[in-house]
């Protein structure tokens, strides 16, 4: 900067001091010198024609010497002179006046010369100005497409790493088939391989029901022959009734099983069987036969105008109840079973989550239908099967079609199911400790019945209509008997005194006088008065 | 800034002197001769600008009284090769304008000054002073690559006083390659009024090794270095080039470019400062 400064200095002082010589030397005698030598010229050329004007005199006045006659001739030479002295004049105010056009056109040129000069400025800076915008505008430009690069580079990253996810998607979903596949016909093979160990073990049970059959047929046939004396200390108690009505009878008969369960009431002795049926005198016990831990089934029946199963079950032996068939099939064991309303065939709804149709004729299983989860009742109508579930869904099934119509899922696992008279309510109990009447025209749920006290025990808690539909009686698992009444929905009578563990099942007998309840601890209770 | 040198280089270009010729009273004349004024071109050469002096003085003349014509001042026969401002700043520098020439036609003085034939012997010493220029500025490469039609119109520009036409040629005379920062030597001449040696010429480099521009100042401390005043003394001499005295903090490159003559050479002339 400072050497800017001082160039300017030296600078502008070279230029100063030329401008004063220039007016010292040059302009303060520029006009002179032209106007002296104009003068200069002129008086030259007055010189050259005082000369000549001169010599002319000289021959003039020689003239006059000689003749008078050159007085003309001096007229004329003055004549002329005067001429041209005018002439000079004229050119010299032409060209006054040309010089003076001349000066003017000079100054306009000049003029026009300055305008175009700023103008020329003009656009020069206009220009200047444009090329900044230009070049900013560029800059702009390429800011934008790195941008656009960018984006396109990310958008190009995002696409690659969806097609390498989809990649990974699909090998994933075809993994997936294949894995469903393989679990599929692994499971077709261990249902088929589980068929043939059933068969198996069908045949030997059979052979092996058999033998015990005949075991057994002789002892009940041994036992029927002595008398048996009922005593005061026996099992069966007559209880006198405070609340509810007990009716101290003996336990409702039962039909066999091969070994005791956990679950159920004792088991009486054959002869204890065979006298409260010839007691009662009619078809209206409740049996309930549970299934034994080991891998053979015993057909559980529960007589509903079922004289024909007892006139069947007569068949095969001297007396009534005594062991006609095992149906083998079922690798888990069995919890509920029907006779379907042609009574030739038996349905029956097992642990191990199938449902088995029975031909009681050839005595083989017809049909076996796997329904997902473990079955613990079943009831059936004309066309259909209805069977509860351990995954809280009752499944209707058509028996021809073999197929499930319709599911209904409540909200506890269910573990009881009982149709009513006419066949248009099911009567479901569930581990929510509801019990819920449905229609089943209407597939709803038209009333619900609960109670504080009542508890399912079991998974297996049985509930039942009485046989006109209008109470439902249930078992609960502090050993309380529990009525509701339908119409009202609410509870008709507590028969909670004379249990003293969970309450299993419970029947009514067909005229409705009769509650049979059976408990955990091996009591069975009849009461009387309903 | 650019604009500030051109019009350095046109004032330069233009400079006149107004100049009053008087015939000597020795010639003789027919009848009496009246003074001829003129403003001379600073830049040019006497010989070629005063065809109108003579023709104006050879009016009152016999013509065989008429021999070569020469100028003198004040006594000092003028040379003819020397630049017109040279001469005036020279010698007249401080005296009353117009300059006073006296024009002889009698007793050409051949100890003093060179004859001039024609205006061939003008062109001939003009080229031949660019070309020395030339040689100290670029070792005669600018010169020697133009054309004869170049060197022509250098010569035509100074003779019709033709500014544009000079300076489209000159102007490859003054340049220079940038990483040089100037001329490789400056050309120049210093000359003094009263000395015996007709000038002072030397090799001298504009640009120092360190790369700083040298000034007037350094090239008068190197050459002339009496003509710098000191601090305190009073001031002897005057350094005039074209009539102005320049700073001596002036960068030499840039004087050699833009005050130089149209003979390329820079010409400096050392007065004793008037005692008025």
């Amino acid at each position: 900067m400072a050497e800017r400064r001082g160039e300017c200095l030296w600078k502008k002082h070279v230029a100063e001091q030329l401008k004063l010589r220039d007016r010292e030397q040059r302009q303060a005698f520029e006009e002179i010198i032209l106007q002296y030598n104009r003068l200069l010229e002129k008086a030259d050329l007055q010189a050259v024609l005082s000369e000549r004007y001169q010599a002319d005199k000289y021959d003039v006045q020689r003239g006059h010497e000689s003749s008078a006659a050159d007085s003309s001739r001096s007229d004329a030479l003055q004549q002329e002179m005067a001429q041209m002295r005018i002439r000079h004049q004229e050119e010299l105010t032409e060209l006054h006046k040309k010089r003076g056009e001349l000066a003017q056109s000079v100054i306009e040129l000049n003029n026009q010369i300055q305008q175009k000069d700023r103008e020329i400025q003009n656009n020069e800076a206009k220009m200047l100005e444009y090329q900044q915008q230009i070049s900013s505008l560029e800059g702009d430009c390429r800011e934008l497409r790195s941008c656009l690069q960018d984006l396109e580079r990310a958008n190009q990253t995002l696409k690659d790493e969806y097609d390498a996810l989809q990649i990974t998607f699909s090998a994933l979903e075809e993994k997936l088939r294949k894995t469903t596949e393989d679990n599929q016909e692994l499971v077709s093979r261990w249902m088929a391989e589980k068929a043939q160990e059933a068969n198996r073990l069908n045949a030997e049970n059979e052979k092996d029901s058999r033998r015990r059959q005949a075991k057994l047929q002789k002892e009940l046939a041994d036992a029927a022959k002595e008398p048996l004396p009922i005593e005061a200390d026996d099992d069966i108690e007559v209880l006198t009734e405070d609340a509810g009505k007990a009716g101290g009878e003996t336990s409702p008969s039962r039909l066999l099983t091969r070994t005791p369960s956990k679950k159920i009431s004792q088991q009486p002795p054959g002869g204890l069987l065979d006298s409260i049926s010839l007691m009662f005198g009619y078809v209206g016990v409740c049996v309930c036969v549970r299934v034994s831990v080991c891998m053979s089934v015993c057909v559980s029946v529960r007589a509903g105008s079922g004289s024909s199963v007892l006139d069947h079950l007569a068949h095969s032996s001297a007396l009534s109840l005594s062991l006609s068939h095992t149906l083998t099939g079922h690798s888990g064991k069995v919890l509920s079973a029907r006779f379907l309303l042609d009574n030739a065939r038996i349905v029956s709804g097992s642990y191990d989550r199938t449902l088995k149709l029975w031909d009681l004729r050839s005595k083989v299983c017809m049909k076996t239908v796997f329904a997902g989860s473990s079955c613990n009742d079943i009831v059936c109508t004309e066309q259909c099967v209805m069977s509860g579930h351990f995954d809280k869904k009752v499944r209707f099934w058509d028996i021809r079609a073999e197929s499930i119509v319709r599911e209904l899922e409540l909200f506890g696992r269910v573990t009881s199911l009982d149709l009513n008279h006419d066949r248009t309510e099911l009567l479901t109990c569930s581990r929510d400790d509801l019990v819920k009447i449905v229609d089943l025209r209407t597939n709803a749920v038209k009333q619900t019945l609960s109670a504080q006290g009542f508890k399912c025990g079991a998974d297996w808690t049985r509930v039942t209509f009485s046989p006109d539909g209008s109470y439902v009686a249930g078992g609960s698992a502090d050993g309380a008997l529990y009525i509701w009444n339908v119409l009202t929905g609410k509870v008709d009578r507590t028969l909670d005194r004379n249990h003293s563990s969970a309450i299993n099942s419970v029947s009514w007998s067909p005229s409705g006088a009769y509650v049979a309840s059976v408990e955990k601890g091996s009591r069975a209770i009849l009461w009387s008065d309903m | 800034i650019m604009a500030d040198d051109k019009d350095v280089l046109r004032d330069v270009w233009f400079g006149r002197i107004p100049t009053c010729f008087t015939l000597n009273q020795d010639e003789v004349t027919e009848r009496e001769a009246e003074a001829y004024y003129l403003l001379l071109p600073r830049v040019s050469y006497l010989t070629l600008v005063t065809d109108k002096v003579k023709k104006h003085f050879l009016k009152v003349m016999r013509t065989e009284d008429v021999e070569e014509m020469w100028f003198e001042y004040e006594g000092t026969p003028l040379k003819w090769h020397y630049p017109i401002g040279v001469l005036f700043d020279l010698h007249a520098s401080n005296s009353v304008l117009p300059w006073s020439i006296t024009v002889h036609f009698k007793n050409f003085p051949d100890r003093d000054l060179l004859h001039c034939p024609s205006s061939s012997v003008i062109e001939a010493h003009f080229m031949s002073s660019i070309k020395e220029a030339d040689a100290l500025k670029h070792k005669s490469q600018v010169v020697n690559d133009m054309q004869k039609k170049d060197h022509k119109q250098l010569w035509m520009g100074l003779q019709n006083d033709k500014f544009d036409q000079f300076w489209a040629m000159n102007r490859k005379l003054m340049e220079y390659p940038t990483e040089e920062g100037g001329f490789r030597y400056i050309p120049f001449r210093i000359y003094q009024a009263m000395s015996d040696r007709p000038f002072i010429q030397k090799l001298f480099r504009p640009v120092s090794p360190e790369g700083n521009a040298y000034t007037l100042g350094d090239l008068l401390k190197e050459m002339y270095p009496a003509a710098i005043t000191n601090d305190g003394e009073q001031k002897r001499y005057q350094v005039v080039i074209h009539g102005i005295e320049p700073l001596l903090e002036t960068p030499l490159q840039w004087l050699s470019e833009h005050l130089s003559h149209p003979d390329n050479f820079l010409h400096i002339c050392v007065v004793p400062t008037p005692s008025d």
